[in-house]
């Protein structure tokens, strides 16, 4: 089998209460799990399930949580994973007073890249995501799926173990949106990353996904695996009927964490 | 470009046109004015009391900046001393700038210490409240996005805290000039045996507008020159990536 990229044991974050006469607030409660080498997977959950608390934890955002993580035997009980980390935010959180390529140049400096190696990373993905047209445009120039498409360069080019993306396309119209799914599908498997998405559509997670993880109240409540081949036809009744079957689980999912 | 040269010359216009309702004595035209002026600038005298007035401006300023800068910013960013600064800095601007300096010259003597002391005190809470506002409106966001790429703490600050504070930076500084330069030359008159203010009062007690006028004139010019020569080409650089307001 593959490698294991890394995993999560009895992970919890609790939010201390919010003023006084509050309560504390558990949003992970006892995650395991464990991500293999360049798979593509789906975290899937209403809001509020502890999704995002989970990629803060991943990527050292909240170094505040019990349980550990562990990658290569080495366990984590504090901090984030000892992985370079790629980050795809829900909006593009570039810099506006930078160009795009010098956008990208902040994290090659922030990340410590070997600046005689910045020229070849930034060709390269700046061709593959095609963008190398506008790599002296600023932000304000571009559009919105653009701009994702930048954040997207942003994360390739630290060359990262891991690729974390926090619900990057939910703020985009459909047919752009649509258009940067296929693509990122494409870039994943040129490149062969290990990519945690996470998403709250189920047709997107049931069309990118390896395997999709169900979450709800803190724990992940079911595990499907997506065995459509790839490469796969967004509009192909297979996809279709797959997704049938995600909705039905997330749908029951969502239901009983709102009976609670 | 064109329109403001115009703007200029509609203004002189408008001047000459009050001056020939009233008496020559009384308010001077343009050409008498600048007459006085030429003939001040070639006795040479002008320069020793503009030097002294623009140390004061820019001392005053230096030191409300120094006031001012750090309470803004430890404002912007501890809730608990926002609500306890507050009312000074909403105190500190009500108070008249004549207080400060008839304080200052009380308490410190009539010397040029007390003299830029009051100037800053005046400065210091509208540079703060600048500087409280661009603290208070800096994007988190992008500062997470800078700690997930492995920035440290120092590239946070330089590269994605500085860029967003720099402008407030900028207004804070144009802002406390335009206030410190008034109260400066209003010092001058009632504490100072010199500099811009002490002229204007001095030919103002002797009557001659003609240099009363000369004396302002030469005054908004300097200062002029300083917010066209300075402020707008550092503005220009700093801000290029901006994108241009259209309406």
């Amino acid at each position: 089998m593959t490698e294991v990229a890394f995993a999560v044991r009895n992970l919890s974050k609790t939010f201390a209460p919010r003023g006084e006469g509050g309560t504390p607030r558990t949003v992970i409660d006892g995650l395991n799990l464990t991500i293999r080498k360049q798979e593509f997977i789906c975290i899937l959950g209403p809001s509020g399930c502890g999704k995002s608390s989970f990629l803060n934890i991943l990527s050292g955002l909240d170094p505040d949580y019990d349980g550990e993580l562990e990658v290569n035997g080495n366990k984590i009980q504090h901090g984030r994973l000892p992985l370079q980390i790629g980050y795809l935010f829900q909006e593009p959180r570039l810099l506006p007073w930078l160009t795009a390529e010098a956008n990208v140049d902040f994290v090659l400096m922030a990340s410590a890249k070997p600046q005689e190696r910045w020229a070849e990373l930034k060709d390269k993905y700046f061709a593959l995501a095609g963008l190398e047209g506008f790599r002296n445009h600023y932000p304000h120039q571009m559009s919105g799926g653009m701009c994702q498409r930048l954040a997207l360069v942003r994360a390739l080019c630290v060359e990262p173990e891991i690729l974390l993306m926090d619900e990057p396309f939910s703020g985009l119209d459909e047919l752009t949106g649509r258009r940067m799914r296929m693509d990122l599908v494409d870039i994943w498997r040129k490149t062969g990353k290990t990519i945690i998405f996470v998403t709250h559509n189920s047709y997107e997670a049931t069309f990118l996904a390896d395997r999709i993880l169900v979450m709800s109240k803190g724990q992940v409540q079911k595990e499907i695996v997506i065995d459509v081949p790839r490469p796969r036809d967004y509009d192909h009744p297979s996809m279709f009927e797959a997704n049938r079957d995600v909705l039905r689980s997330f749908l029951k999912i969502a239901e009983d964490a709102a009976a609670f | 470009m064109l329109t403001r040269w115009y703007s200029v010359g509609l203004a002189i216009g408008l001047w000459w046109l009050i001056s020939l309702l009233l008496p020559g004595n009384l308010f001077p035209n343009p050409w008498d004015t600048a007459v006085t002026l030429v003939d001040n600038i070639k006795d040479g005298a002008i320069w020793a009391d503009l030097a002294i007035t623009l140390v004061r401006v820019i001392g005053g300023l230096a030191l409300g900046a120094l006031i001012g800068m750090p309470v803004g910013v430890w404002m912007g960013l501890s809730r608990r001393v926002e609500n306890w600064l507050d009312a000074w800095i909403m105190i500190g601007m009500s108070i008249p700038s004549l207080c400060y300096a008839l304080v200052c010259f009380i308490v410190l003597g009539l010397n040029e210490f007390a003299t830029i002391v009051a100037i800053g005190l005046t400065a210091a809470p509208s540079i703060a409240i600048n500087l409280w506002e661009g603290v208070k409106n800096i994007d988190m966001r992008l500062v997470s996005m800078a700690r997930v790429f492995d920035a440290s703490s120092w590239q946070v600050m330089r590269r994605v805290i500085a860029p967003q504070v720099m402008p407030y930076v900028m207004a804070s500084v144009r802002f406390g000039l335009g206030v410190v330069w008034k109260i400066t030359v209003f010092i001058e008159l009632i504490g100072r045996p010199n500099g811009v203010g002490f002229k204007l009062y001095y030919w103002y007690q002797l009557a001659d507008m003609r240099q009363v006028l000369a004396w302002t004139v030469v005054f908004t010019i300097v200062m002029l020159g300083i917010e066209l020569l300075i402020f707008k080409p550092v503005e220009r650089r700093l801000f290029s990536w901006r994108p241009g307001v259209q309406l």
